[in-house]
């Protein structure tokens, strides 16, 4: 997730993250991690083990994927994921319930 | 579905695409996005999902049955493995010791098969795991594994903006906080590589200096020189029992 100012709201937040703000705290699949005061990007981050990387030339953020639980996967729900094909057509992961699916990545490298 | 993980844009994967023919999703993913969802750490790597939408292996080493390259690649390794066999000892194109090493570990032939068991068995199939085996499979994260994909997160928004030398600094913190993560190594080296062959067909696979450019490499290793030095079996460890 690439910022360029710490001030977000919640909604950006769940849109680049994943993680959904709701009263429990921020919640991914069945896990939630409770915020004591709320949403603010700098603690909730902290708590969810994301890394926050700055870029003081381009005067940006990068934020790092959650490291909590000390694995990539805090949970088996399968995470949203918006892509587009090669022809640019968006495609959202969520589309794909009540099917089987094998996600195969590869490069052309 | 297939997922590209290439920065440089979908002209790069389309040849692939299209000589696969495929009537399933094939998908781009410039921003590695599989690695900080699902802890892809190199290509190909693949994660199953059922009909809930639970995954049900983590992300491992996967093969189809089958290759599908354009016919100018197909040539080249065609050219490449004649070439082998005709004079192994002189032939630089090819390591057999780095291509054994390459062929190690998760085995390629029967994957497509634990797949075709799933598909017919659904949750009872042997190779189905339960959500806390799923978790506890993926690939370790702590901190500083979370740092290494903010950096190359930002070394991607960098070079995309013309910033080469900003990139570069991020992908070399990336591949220094995530040594394992082949495909954070593998898109850098691949971007500067074809950079430094001129672009062309083949420039994408180019992941070295050239001969006489070593100076100009600016990063610690190579593919050949990381994946050489990597134990054998390590660089597609064997998850599957087939």
């Amino acid at each position: 997730m690439i910022v360029d100012s710490l001030d977000i709201d919640a909604e950006a937040f769940h849109a680049a993250t994943g993680w959904e703000i709701k009263p429990e705290g921020a919640c991914k699949g069945e896990v939630c991690v409770p915020l004591p005061n709320g949403f603010d990007l700098q603690p909730t981050t902290d708590l969810l083990g994301m890394a926050v990387v700055a870029d003081e030339s381009s005067g940006t953020w990068a934020i790092g994927p959650e490291s909590l639980t000390g694995r990539a996967l805090v949970t088996a729900t399968a995470p949203e994921m918006v892509l587009n094909d090669v022809d640019g057509n968006e495609f959202r992961l969520s589309s794909m319930r009540g099917k089987k699916v094998v996600l195969v990545a590869w490069a052309p490298y | 579905m297939t997922v590209s993980l290439e920065m440089s844009g979908a002209d790069a994967s389309r040849p692939f695409i299209e000589a696969a023919n495929a009537t399933h999703w094939s998908l781009l993913d410039p921003m590695h996005q599989m690695d900080a969802l699902f802890g892809v750490v190199n290509i190909p790597n693949i994660v199953w999902i059922d009909e809930t939408g639970t995954i049900v292996r983590p992300a491992e080493p996967g093969w189809s049955p089958g290759d599908f390259y354009p016919d100018w690649l197909r040539a080249f390794l065609d050219e490449r493995d004649a070439a082998t066999e005709a004079k192994a000892a002189e032939v630089e194109a090819t390591d057999p010791e780095l291509a054994a090493k390459l062929r190690g570990g998760q085995d390629r032939d029967s994957y497509a098969d634990a797949i075709r068991d799933w598909a017919e068995h659904g949750s009872e199939s042997r190779f189905a795991m339960t959500p806390d085996q799923v978790v506890a499979g993926s690939q370790d994260r702590p901190k500083d594994k979370s740092a290494g994909a903010a950096h190359f997160e930002m070394a991607n928004h960098l070079w995309s903006a013309g910033d080469r030398d900003g990139a570069i600094e991020h992908f070399r913190e990336a591949h220094r906080l995530q040594p394992e993560n082949w495909t954070y190594k593998r898109q850098a080296w691949s971007l500067v590589g074809n950079e430094a062959a001129g672009g062309g067909e083949m420039g994408r696979f180019n992941q070295g200096p050239l001969p006489g450019q070593e100076d100009d490499w600016p990063f610690e290793g190579t593919f050949t020189s990381e994946a050489g030095a990597t134990p054998a079996g390590d660089y597609y460890p064997k998850t599957l029992n087939v």
